[in-house]
């Protein structure tokens, strides 16, 4: 029935596959780029193969990066008792825009999501527990979303972190409800962030 | 507030309709199957984004068509224009040309009460059904109630779904009941509030139209008699064997009760009927009086079920209206049309997908 060619239909169907691009986007961007200079057309794709073989998760905190550990976690004038812990490693970049912020990330990888199968195991806590004993936390600061299973996931932390000497702390205020942090503009972190909440008791 | 236009796309049987109407009484006439009924589920459709007959957007999609378009503008405290299109593969909804991005946003934009045959399972039907009735009105006049009672299904799906797990997490567990028993508390709360303020609606909407002696009575029966936690963890054993979550808002029920005694069990048809009416009255009221407005009625066959001083029962209520600039709509055929109440009525007539504004004002007396 396409009237195109199959080399069309299947980059459009390789875009389609990326988030927010639509099927007609796709199309948009398909037949673009097989009308393009093949030139500039290379050297978006060595762009794109480059950016993937250069960027890993950092080994310490999760974050996308070049080197790990990443620049966050090696850059000693951060603050090392502070400790953020997010969902997913763009997050990470939510906070830092907003600027406010001066210590360090722990992605968690998602949160527990029982209807979904997600449970503890799935998620990078065992590697911020280690974190704990290791690095001089005072306080970790939980910015998960503030849907049912965001603050479920705090609860359960807040309980399983606990030790002596550490303070757990839950930024929700300001956060429109049910979205992640990629929704909140960057006033509404950065008050989140001053409006923590002290979780222990 | 009222419906000002209508306008249908391949809606059921109507493959385009563009129709004004003004505030008031229209009463929608014709032969079965030509349509009437179909004209209310549209307009409730905008209104909350479901059908009343309880069936998903395929149905409504005229048969061999695409999709549907369902829109108009609504008139209250200012002019809204409501554009909804649905099909299998793409479903927008606009609100004044922008598109809706919360539900919350965009629920209350046209409020509507529907009589239908259906309503007898408020009655006669499971505490689901009743459930529903409160939790509509809750979300219709408490701002936040709708997002709460979402985030409380969710605590409840999640905590069912570790419920299922061979050996679930004690912690875990824990940290769902806290969520569910914070967001339930809210909920029984609402619930709570609202009873007062509605039963003796009810009660007084029964009366008017039963010229009974049996007195309505409405009681909230909650689940959770005093303390959500204690219970919860008392019911952690039968929890295991169900694996549910077997306490909680969403198992709570409302008691109809005749004379003290469960209406469901021991009224007559008639007397089930006529309570199932109160309930939508008491709504209609509820709202009208929340929002200083009445909300769009839309009557469907229940009024060829009642005599004629049963009806009467309904005076009031469109009295209301009129002086509200609400608008009624009423389904009938030639045969049952309530002639008593049709004093400053529009007449239209409803034939195989049109509608025909039959520009007659009548008192009673056949034309
Ligand atoms: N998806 C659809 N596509 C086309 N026609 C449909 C669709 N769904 C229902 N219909 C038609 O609509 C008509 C029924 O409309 P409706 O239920 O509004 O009737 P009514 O006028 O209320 O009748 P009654 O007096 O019996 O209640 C029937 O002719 C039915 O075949
Ligand atoms: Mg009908
Ligand atoms: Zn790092």
């Amino acid at each position: 029935m396409s009237a195109l060619p199959n080399a069309i239909t299947d980059l459009i169907s390789a875009l389609n596959r990326l988030p927010g691009v639509g099927p007609r986007s796709a199309e948009r961007i398909a037949l673009h780029l097989v009308q393009t200079d093949s030139t500039a057309v290379k050297q978006l794709a060595d762009a794109i193969l480059l950016a993937r073989e250069r960027i890993q998760f950092c080994a310490t905190c999760g974050a996308l990066t070049e080197e790990s550990p990443c620049p966050i976690c090696a850059d000693s004038r951060r603050d090392g008792s502070l400790l953020c812990l997010v969902e997913r490693a763009v997050d990470i970049l939510s906070i830092e825009r907003s600027g406010t912020f001066r210590g360090k990330f722990h992605v968690l990888g998602g949160k527990i999501s029982p209807l979904d199968g997600i449970e503890p195991e799935d998620l990078r806590i065992a590697e911020l527990e280690k974190r704990l004993t290791q690095e001089p936390v005072k306080e970790v600061i939980i910015a998960l979303s503030t849907d049912v299973e965001g603050d479920a996931t705090s609860a359960y932390l807040a309980k399983r972190l606990a030790r002596r000497g550490l303070k757990i702390s839950r930024i929700a205020y300001g956060l429109p409800a049910g979205s992640g942090l990629e929704y909140a503009d960057e006033l509404t972190l950065s008050r989140a962030l001053e409006g923590r909440r002290e979780m222990n008791q | 507030m009222h419906l000002a236009h209508l306008r249908l796309r391949d809606f059921r049987n109507y493959p385009r309709l563009d129709v004004d109407f003004a505030p008031g009484f229209h009463l929608l006439l014709g032969d079965n199957a030509q349509g009437k009924t179909n004209i209310l589920e549209a307009i409730y459709l905008m209104a909350t984004l479901r059908s009343f007959r309880g069936v998903g957007g395929a149905q409504m999609i005229r048969h061999g068509q695409k999709g549907y378009f369902a829109g108009g503008k609504v008139v209250g405290q200012g002019e809204h224009e409501i554009k909804m299109y649905w099909s299998a593969r793409e479903r927008n909804l606009s609100l004044d040309g922008r598109p809706v991005k919360k539900l919350t946003d965009y629920l209350g934009t046209l409020r509507t009460v529907v009589f239908c045959t259906e309503d007898l399972q408020l009655v006669k039907g499971t505490g689901r059904v009743r459930r529903r009735f409160l939790d509509l009105l809750l979300s219709q006049t408490r701002p936040g109630y709708l997002p709460l009672l979402q985030r409380y299904m969710q605590a409840v799906r999640s905590r069912n779904a570790l419920l299922r797990q061979r050996a679930p997490d004690p912690a875990l567990l824990d940290s769902f009941s806290e969520q569910l028993i914070k967001l339930g508390n809210e909920l029984i709360q609402a619930r709570r509030e609202l009873i007062p303020k509605l039963s003796p609606l009810a009660r007084l909407a029964y009366r008017r139209i039963s010229h009974d002696a049996e007195e309505l009575r409405m009681e909230y029966q909650p689940t959770v008699k005093s303390d959500f936690t204690v219970e919860l963890a008392q019911s952690r054993a039968r929890e295991q064997s169900y694996r549910l979550t077997l306490v909680g808002p969403h198992r709570d029920d409302l008691l109809l009760l005749l004379n003290e005694k469960s209406a469901a069990q021991f009224g007559s048809e008639g007397q089930k009927r006529t309570l199932a009416i109160a309930l939508k009255m008491a709504q209609a009221e509820y709202l009208t009086g929340i929002h200083g407005s009445a909300p769009v009625l839309l009557i469907d066959d229940v009024m060829g079920e009642l005599d004629a001083k049963r009806r009467a029962g309904f005076l009031p209520l469109l009295e209301r209206t009129r002086e509200t600039s609400g608008q009624v709509f009423m389904t009938a055929t030639e045969a049952n049309w309530p002639r008593e109440l049709g004093r400053e009525l529009q007449r239209w007539e409803v034939n195989a997908g049109t509608l025909q504004h039959a520009r007659v004002s009548v008192s009673g007396g056949r034309p």
